[in-house]
């Protein structure tokens, strides 16, 4: 018997090391930037990292991400100047963009759209409206110098605070625990593909066996709709204060949405008080191919396509660019 | 509790401590521990349905000792009438009820009686009510027959019936083999036991890798045979061979593997019916605990190939159509039943239906002669057929998917319904079938290399490809539970 558990450690333990290693050799794992909160308490990445993201158990889609001297992912630097035309794209993951390869991104094919223009890609994954706001006025003397702003928003997600506040759940991503779990590129994959989520999932039933119960009573659909109405009076507010409280030029800024997910009220809003926004739903809804990628759903190159050419036509539209 | 979920790899090392390090020492008391894991791992599914269990193993229990005490034969078959209808009742209520009620309404339709089928109830299928029950059944069969002796131990019997390892879905096992080892007191063998633990490896590579990620895309094209083409529903239905297999096999592997853990030998349930070179030595090698059942309560005792040739014939159709009808409360089995009878009974009037029994193929080659590659096509392909109305979710749908066969008659790329690389699989199902080809000659060791650097290589891949091929978003339950 003892031989046996002796051996099974063993043979368990070396198995996990020769498997370290081929997810390894064989890049299966994703490589993960470290976060950091800079003096203005924005949250970004620390700069001038290089990795790989990684999706699926067997690198269905697999880019390059670099990390810029600002902290996002961007194959140029941000200088923004009086001389040049510069826009910023702000938002999150969407923006952020690690499920593409960084040198082609949204913001490239604009550029390659629109030669005249350089495009500043401000995504931060977990980014609302919040979190953009506070960077524009944390940063307004470079924000100033950049021509137009595009502010990426899903009304669902993105307005559920009426101020900024540092995600500090966030932020716990690296602590020291963290970041040596995220070492082994093993458990990294393996909490990738959904493997390790039933011992997680064990875990939290144990915890909530020990917490009393409370009791959940089934809503009926006016209570739905209720609730949803109030959700939606409530993210109006939380826009509402955030504009009020870090400013908005809407000169400057337009938002970039897909009305198929976003309040009539919502829209009616921006539309009485001229909040110019670019609405992407028809040209997805008019897309002959799917614009996100097969694992989650983020947009996949005909996506990004089909979001750059929304920007450059509204761009032209508005007559940003003469051409 | 399923095999291949958390819950069973928590289980599973807790039990086999505490019986090995604390139960160990008195034979009843390892039986006593056995049973009590056993009616946990079952009660965690359902514990209402233990009852029924209980019902089964008491009922046997009484109905084998008194078989046994009576000298009269009138009496003895009145009792084993006793246990037949019991345990045919149970699965008759719970698997068959429904079946029977919309069935005789759909005939009277026929007539032009239109019933409401009010008769019709909301039953759960008790999981393994199919194995268990035929497993007790066959105990006071054999003592019937005088093949047996019955037990007096109680706990003892209990564990028979429910040991759980083989509890929800076989290998239906015989008391002469089973009950025999449970009477008996299990000493620790390193050797059994890491046999146990590779046939768990293997069992869970051909679930987690083989079964449940082609899954997939047998769902996608059963579901939606009318739009695909010839080329993807032949796809379609190879690939189920594949999963069924996987899925069943996989499960008999770790059932095996875990009844070793505990000094536990069951029967052999799969022996690579892939490498079948006629339709005969298919049943020789699929499912083999229940082939071996229908052949002895059903075929011998109804004269069995010792009969006129006709008689064989229709024995034979008996068996086929009773082993269809056992798998499920539906058309759809029934006809793969008569599709196998009219498979197997040109092979066994020719007189080829146990040529091969006591061989592989390419018994002392390495590589197959072309005859052989051609015969496993061959059978692969009759079987496979077979399986479009095993599959298939009603005998309109079976007969719907030939005919989109027949009238699509075209090749199509298919694309993976997730839109994972097909060609994924192809090379995981080529390097499985080369594998399950090396390994041919032993079901019981699928590790078995000389080289203990090979063996742990081997083990790696096997794990390797478990994460490479790991799906969480896919239901993991096991196909055969739901016979």
């Amino acid at each position: 018997m003892k031989k046996l558990i002796i051996k099974s450690i063993l043979y368990v333990f070396l198995i996990l090391i020769v498997l370290e290693g081929l997810v390894r050799v064989f890049h299966l794992g994703k490589d993960t930037p470290t976060r950091f909160l800079d003096e203005h308490k924005v949250e970004k990445w620390k700069p001038n990292q290089n990795g790989f993201s990684v999706t699926g158990n067997r690198r269905q889609n697999f880019s390059e991400y670099h990390i810029n001297t600002t902290g996002y992912n961007s194959y140029r630097e941000f200088t923004p100047t009086k001389d040049k035309i510069e826009i910023a794209l702000v938002g999150d993951s969407f923006i952020e963009g690690f499920h593409q390869n960084y040198y082609n991104s949204i913001g490239k094919k604009i550029e390659n759209a629109l030669p005249e223009i350089e495009v500043y890609e401000y995504g931060y994954a977990g980014y609302d409206f919040a979190d953009q706001l506070h960077l524009v006025h944390s940063y307004a003397s470079q924000f100033d110098l950049i021509d137009h702003i595009i502010l990426g928003i899903k009304f669902s997600n993105d307005l559920t605070r009426a101020e900024y506040q540092v995600v500090n759940s966030r932020l716990a991503l690296e602590s020291p625990v963290n970041r040596m779990l995220k070492k082994s590129k093993l458990i990294v994959y393996c909490k990738s593909i959904g493997i390790l989520d039933p011992p997680q999932e064990l875990m939290y039933r144990l915890i909530n066996t020990l917490k009393p119960k409370k009791k959940t009573v089934p809503k009926d659909d006016a209570e739905i709709l209720k609730i949803k109405n109030e959700n939606e009076r409530k993210y109006l507010a939380n826009f509402k204060s955030l504009v009020s409280k870090y400013g908005y030029d809407k000169k400057r800024f337009t938002l970039l949405l897909d009305s198929r997910i976003t309040s009539p009220l919502f829209l009616s809003y921006l539309e009485e008080n001229q909040y110019n926004y670019i609405d992407f739903s028809t040209s997805f809804e008019a897309s002959d191919r799917s614009t996100t990628l097969i694992y989650d759903r983020h947009w996949n190159n005909h996506g990004r396509d089909v979001i750059a050419k929304n920007i450059t036509q509204y761009l032209r539209d508005i007559n940003f660019i003469k051409n | 509790m399923l095999f291949n979920s958390l819950d069973f790899f928590i289980f599973l090392p807790v039990v086999f401590v505490l019986y090995w390090f604390i139960f160990y020492k008195k034979i009843q008391i390892q039986n006593l521990f056995i049973l009590l894991a056993s009616y946990i791992f079952y009660g965690l599914w359902d514990w209402r349905f233990l009852f029924l269990i209980l019902a089964s193993t008491l009922v046997d229990f009484f109905i084998g000792q008194t078989i046994y005490a009576n000298d009269s034969t009138v009496k003895r078959k009145a009792w084993l009438w006793v246990s037949v209808i019991f345990n045919i009742g149970l699965l008759g209520f719970f698997k068959y009820y429904n079946f029977f009620i919309g069935s005789w309404v759909d005939f009277l339709s026929v007539f032009g009686y239109e019933l409401k089928s009010t008769w019709t109830l909301q039953i759960i299928l008790p999981v393994g009510i199919s194995f268990y029950t035929f497993q007790t059944m066959s105990y006071s069969l054999d003592i019937y027959y005088k093949r047996l002796t019955p037990t007096k131990n109680f706990i003892a019997f209990a564990t028979f019936v429910s040991f759980f390892p083989q509890l929800v879905a076989g290998p239906i096992e015989r008391a002469s083999n089973l009950l025999s080892q449970i009477t008996t007191k299990r000493i620790f063998n390193y050797a059994q036991c890491t046999e146990g633990l590779r046939l768990i490896l293997w069992g869970l590579f051909k679930k987690v890798v083989i079964a449940d990620s082609i899954a997939p895309i047998v769902d996608d094209i059963f579901l939606n045979y009318s739009d695909y083409s010839a080329s993807t529903l032949i796809l379609g239905v190879s690939l189920f061979s594949f999963q069924v297999y996987g899925d069943f096999s996989g499960y008999s592997d770790i059932a095996i593997g875990t009844a070793k853990l505990f000094g536990i030998e069951l029967m052999s349930n799969f022996k690579f019916p892939t490498f079948s070179r006629n339709v005969a030595e298919y049943w020789q090698r699929w499912h083999v605990s229940l082939s071996t059942w229908f052949r002895h309560y059903v075929y011998i005792p109804l004269g069995g190939s010792r009969v006129s040739k006709l008689k064989s014939v229709r024995n034979i159709i008996i068996i086929f159509l009773v082993s269809g009808f056992w798998h499920g409360a539906n058309w759809t089995f029934i006809v793969w039943g008569a599709i196998h009878a009219a498979l197997y009974i040109p092979v066994f009037l020719m007189g080829r239906n146990r040529i091969y029994m006591n061989t592989v193929v390419a018994e002392n080659r390495w590589f197959p002669s072309l005859t052989e590659i051609l015969q496993i096509l061959l059978t692969f392909s009759l079987v496979t057929f077979s399986r479009v109305f095993f599959r298939s979710e009603s005998i309109t749908d079976a007969f719907g998917f030939l005919e989109q066969m027949y009238s699509n008659f075209s090749y199509e790329t298919y694309q993976h319904p997730l839109g994972y690389r097909m060609i994924d699989y192809f090379i995981l199902l080529g390097l499985f079938i080369l594998y399950e080809f090396r390994i041919r000659r032993d079901e019981r060791s699928p590790f078995k290399f000389k080289s203990r650097i090979v063996r742990f290589v081997a083990y790696t891949l096997v794990i390797l490809g478990m994460l490479l091929f790991f799906d969480d978003n896919i239901d993991r339950s096991f196909i055969y539970f739901q016979f």
